[in-house]
């Protein structure tokens, strides 16, 4: 299948890292990700109320031109994009009033913005496009059997508590990526690279999300929650997809160890660091150096375990 | 003397559940008040009014209580409730109805002037987007 590659908005800001491993990792498995031409937002969240139409344009947007630059999926790390866009995938699919409305807007959208540029008329989307997860792809496309055997550097000294967070799961009719109560990709993909995973509890929780700005200490209380449930299991580090967890569970460290008394700081890493890191990539190309709590002391345990040079 | 008197209140509470049900789109009057969603939230020890509440009154259109409470303010739309409920009632969507109707009778409930000098220079783009998107507008 051939697919396109959506970063969206904060993998090229706030989370280059994400973005940078992501392509690191691919090219270090022998592949290429091509980027969507001229993306644009992909709107964040899903509009929840029926009112709310107009917040569902720039998916459809999004997803009309993965289209139209001829791709027949759309892979995503972010897991906000993921979830926003396979939702009004979905709803553009199933819900004709919906997608009747958004073509109106779209083809309208389209004649006022490119008038100089002179375009075959407006073809109507109706979901077409194949919305992917980065873990999708990696076990779909790549497959997991390729990457055991690309692996260099086994993790196996690397006990790692895998986090889901919300938006990868939930709501399960419309992501159908795995099971919301009992999921099994991040594991899976954690044991393929050789890493030490653990059952972890708290792995489907919420981190707090955006109420982190709203509401900070209510979503202190909840990313503490998860961090010493990882701890008390003894973790090594927590495995994290998406960029807003990972503000919420590594940023905020500091201030947990200002409020709560037993808090023992504890890494947080992307799926795609420990990923190019197991293929062999040398530890400055992870960009860690972003990271709150630093985690290289804890990569480093395995670099002389495993015995490769970076 | 055989004439029906309408209670004025009663008929401006159907009207209230009626309209948080065709804003957030959800069968409100088919919650059995099993308490799933509360037992699964992460932030109900935060809110005044517990999920199932929520939408226990929803279903009776006591829409002031609603509005005023904090508890849909600290909905994080992390679909644990809705994804669990035995008679799928996504309770996300109830919350962020009852916030489109808080924004009537009470705007400016949150905007970029609330948001911290730290948080606006270190948040991902995403939490600032979606929370506008959630919480503010």
């Amino acid at each position: 299948m051939k697919v396109g590659y959506y970063p969206g908005c904060t993998l090229k800001g706030k989370a280059k890292s994400l973005d940078d491993t992501t392509m690191l990792a691919v090219r270090l498995l022998g592949n290429e990700l091509v980027e969507i031409p001229d993306w644009t937002c992909c709107g964040a969240t899903t509009p929840l109320t029926e009112t709310k139409i107009a917040n569902l344009i720039a998916q459809t947007r999004l997803l009309a031109k993965t289209r139209d630059a001829g791709y027949e999926g759309l892979v995503t790390t972010c897991p906000f994009c993921f979830s926003t866009l396979k939702r009004a995938n979905k709803s553009l699919r199933d819900d004709s009033l919906k997608r009747r409305r958004m073509n109106t807007y779209l083809a309208e959208d389209q004649r006022l913005r490119d008038y100089e540029i002179p375009k075959p008329a407006w073809e109507e989307y109706s979901g077409q496009v194949k919305v992917l997860h980065m873990l999708e792809w990696l076990r779909d496309e790549i497959g997991f059997e390729y990457i055991s055997r690309a692996v260099r550097r086994p993790l196996s000294d690397l006990r790692v508590a895998p986090f889901y967070g919300c938006q990868l799961l939930r709501p399960s009719e419309d992501l159908a990526l795995c099971d919301p109560e009992n999921p099994v990709i991040l594991e899976d993909f954690l044991r393929v690279i050789g890493a030490d995973t653990l059952d972890f509890p708290a792995r489907i929780d919420c981190c707090g999300s955006y109420l982190s700005i709203a509401k900070p200490s209510a979503a202190l209380r909840a990313s503490f929650r998860i961090l010493d449930a990882a701890r008390r299991l003894g973790a090594d580090a927590i495995i994290v997809t998406c960029p807003l967890c990972f503000y919420n569970l590594d940023s905020a460290q500091p201030r947990m160890l200002a409020e709560f008394a037993d808090f023992r700081t504890i890494p947080v890493l992307y799926f795609t660091q420990l990923l190019a890191f197991a293929l062999g990539s040398p530890m400055e190309l992870l960009g860690l150096d972003s990271h709150t709590v630093d985690p290289k002391p804890v990569l480093m345990k395995i670099k002389r375990t495993a015995g490769v040079e970076p | 003397m055989n004439r029906t008197i309408v209670i004025p209140e009663v008929d401006i509470r159907r009207k209230s559940a009626a309209r948080i049900a065709e804003l957030s789109g959800q069968n409100i009057a088919g919650c059995i008040q099993c308490g799933k969603c509360t037992a699964g939230c992460m932030f109900a020890y935060e809110m005044d009014l517990d999920p199932h509440q929520v939408v226990r009154l929803s279903q009776l259109g006591m829409v002031d209580e609603l509005v005023n409470s904090e508890a849909i303010w600290y909905c994080a739309t992390c679909f644990t409730c809705g994804n669990r409920c035995p008679v799928k009632i996504d309770i996300a969507a109830v919350s962020e109805a009852l916030r489109l109707i808080a924004y009537r009778t009470c705007p400016e409930k949150f905007g970029p002037d609330h948001v911290s000098d730290y948080d606006a220079q270190n948040a991902p783009q995403q939490a600032l987007v979606s929370l506008y998107r959630k919480l503010g507008i």
